[in-house]
């Protein structure tokens, strides 16, 4: 099982600074929310992920993905807020006993287009950059070795565990396990899983003392074997996107309080 | 530079110690949820999720960050190790689960476990990792519910102090208390920022049904979560306690939160007649 989409391909988008992707995903995502205009989430996907995922050369996979994800939610909030919105008093539509609400449907519109500016942006994050890259990127940014280690090794340990399924799954089809049918595979499933999940668990004492003879958890700050490249003017795009962001959330405040 | 100086204060915020970073945390993210409440943002019409959303996105946020950068400090390297291992059963059972597409989600089965093992500090750590990892490879969608998870991972920790873990009954209870916890904290994210429309078919469906019977959004979520969380967390308890009793006893020896609390039932940690 391969839980992670790999970034393997090339382009200015791939090469920016992960971080820069990350300030730029967060950056969309409270300017979906901060602002209450109802296709102002749509617009600024349009505007600012798209060209950005064109550019970046992964349109085929950022569409699929994105799709699979965002259709059912959108559909769900659609289907639920449409019909039992509270408060509501325009109905548009009667179907059998159910009413459509002009109010639901428009805060389905709105939280849908929020949530494909928020995918849009951490997809866009995820297809073009490896998360080793990100972890580097964050450890030279301060984050604690430990935090960044978790990460990055939850990251690798699920191709490493479809490895070792694969061969407990050949070592009990050896002792007579039948794992063909529907049946089968849901029998084999706690043979299976026992041996995995518990191995896993008990490895974890060796590689930590691995870990320590190889110096993890000094309290000294380490030095970094890889650079992650930076440039100016990314730096200034960050400050800049940050600005916009804050700007977005005092519109809002100031929209609550009016 | 002077971004250079932003980035670190907003990843080491301020050179605080680890408790207090934990303390700060659980407060922004009590404020965020009482702001959230009392506000009562569904009756207002027009913008109706804006403020509410974002409010409950940047601090949750913002508390979980502290939370795992106060909790990670303290951490010894054989709870570090332990940690990766427990993400990846949180995802994989949450997959398999997920896809069956029951109203469950049994997605905190390594969290509880972290909890039992290593303590609160341990546990929080272990949820909120988890999200966040879940986040950058599976779905965005669970970036905003790392607060769930750290609470989740928190209080498996801390009743596990209090010895609730030592007999199957008061397990099963903590597992309830746990469920109910999650269940509340949770609702906003999934009522302001998803619509309440997040999670499996089947919760959205006992959602709307809340909804019809003329709940506003955060109450049906809520309602939701008190009613399927407990069940679900319950589960999650039974299940991580079948891997504890599967590990061999020197194993759970090692974590000294377990020595220390006696977290376990002694007969786990004498060795086995065979």
């Amino acid at each position: 099982m391969d839980i992670s989409p790999h970034a393997t391909d090339d382009s200015p988008v791939h090469r920016l600074n992960p971080l820069t992707k990350l300030t730029f995903a967060v950056t969309v995502t409270v300017s979906a929310f901060a602002l209450t205009m109802t296709w102002w989430p749509l617009l600024l996907f349009c505007a600012t992920v798209l060209p950005l995922v064109i550019i970046s050369g992964t349109l085929r996979k950022f569409v699929p993905m994105l799709l699979a994800l965002w259709v059912p939610v959108a559909l769900t909030v659609y289907l639920i807020q449409g019909f039992f919105y509270p408060d509501t008093h325009r109905v548009v539509a009667e179907i059998g006993p159910l009413e459509l609400k002009y109010e639901g449907l428009v805060f389905a519109t709105q939280t849908a287009l929020r949530l494909l500016a928020l995918m849009g942006g951490f997809f866009l994050l995820l297809l073009t950059t490896q998360p080793g890259a990100l972890m580097s990127a964050m450890t030279q940014r301060g984050m604690s070795p430990k935090t960044v280690y978790v990460v990055s090794a939850a990251l690798q340990i699920a191709p490493a565990l479809t490895t070792r399924a694969q061969g407990i799954l050949h070592a009990q089809q050896a002792r007579g396990l039948p794992v063909t049918g529907l049946r089968g595979r849901v029998r084999a499933l706690v043979p299976m899983a026992g041996p995995l999940i518990l191995g896993a668990l008990t490895e974890v004492g060796d590689r930590a003392v691995a870990m320590e003879t190889r110096g993890f958890g000094t309290t000294r700050r380490p030095t970094y074997l890889t650079e992650v490249p930076d440039t100016a003017t990314q730096r200034v795009a960050r400050t800049v996107m940050g600005l916009c962001a804050l700007a977005a959330v005092v519109t809002n405040v100031l929209g609550v309080l009016r | 530079m002077a971004d250079q100086v932003t980035g670190r204060i907003l990843l080491n915020p301020w050179r605080l110690s680890p408790r207090w970073r934990i303390g700060i945390g659980a407060v922004i993210v009590a404020i965020t949820y009482g702001g959230l409440i009392s506000a009562k943002p569904d009756s207002v019409h027009g913008g109706v999720g804006g403020p509410a959303a974002l409010l409950a996105l940047c601090g949750y946020t913002l508390g979980a960050m502290l939370i795992v950068s106060g909790a990670v400090a303290g951490l010894p390297t054989t709870t570090v190790a332990l940690l990766p291992v427990a993400i990846t059963i949180n995802i994989v059972m949450g997959k398999i689960v997920y896809f069956s597409g029951l109203p469950l989600q049994l997605d905190s089965i390594g969290t509880v476990l972290v909890g039992v093992l290593a303590g609160p500090a341990a546990g929080a750590a272990t949820g909120a990792l988890a999200s966040i990892v879940v986040g950058m490879t599976i779905t965005p969608g669970a970036l905003p519910y790392a607060v769930t998870a750290a609470l989740i991972g928190f209080i498996a920790g801390t009743l596990a102090r209090a010895g609730w873990f030592r007999r199957l009954p008061t397990a099963l209870l903590a597992g309830g208390v746990i469920g109910v916890a999650a269940g509340i904290v949770s609702a906003p994210i999934t009522a302001f920022v998803f619509g309440n429309a997040g999670g499996t078919v089947g919760q959205s469906a006992v959602i709307a049904t809340f909804q019809a019977y003329g709940n506003s959004m955060l109450k049906a979520a809520s309602l939701q979560g008190l009613v399927a969380d407990p069940l679900d967390k319950a589960l999650t308890v039974a299940l991580a306690l079948t891997l504890l009793a599967g590990l061999p006893s020197g194993y759970v020896h090692r974590f000294p939160f377990v020595q220390k609390h006696r977290v376990l039932a002694v007969h786990r940690l004498m060795p086995r007649r065979t």
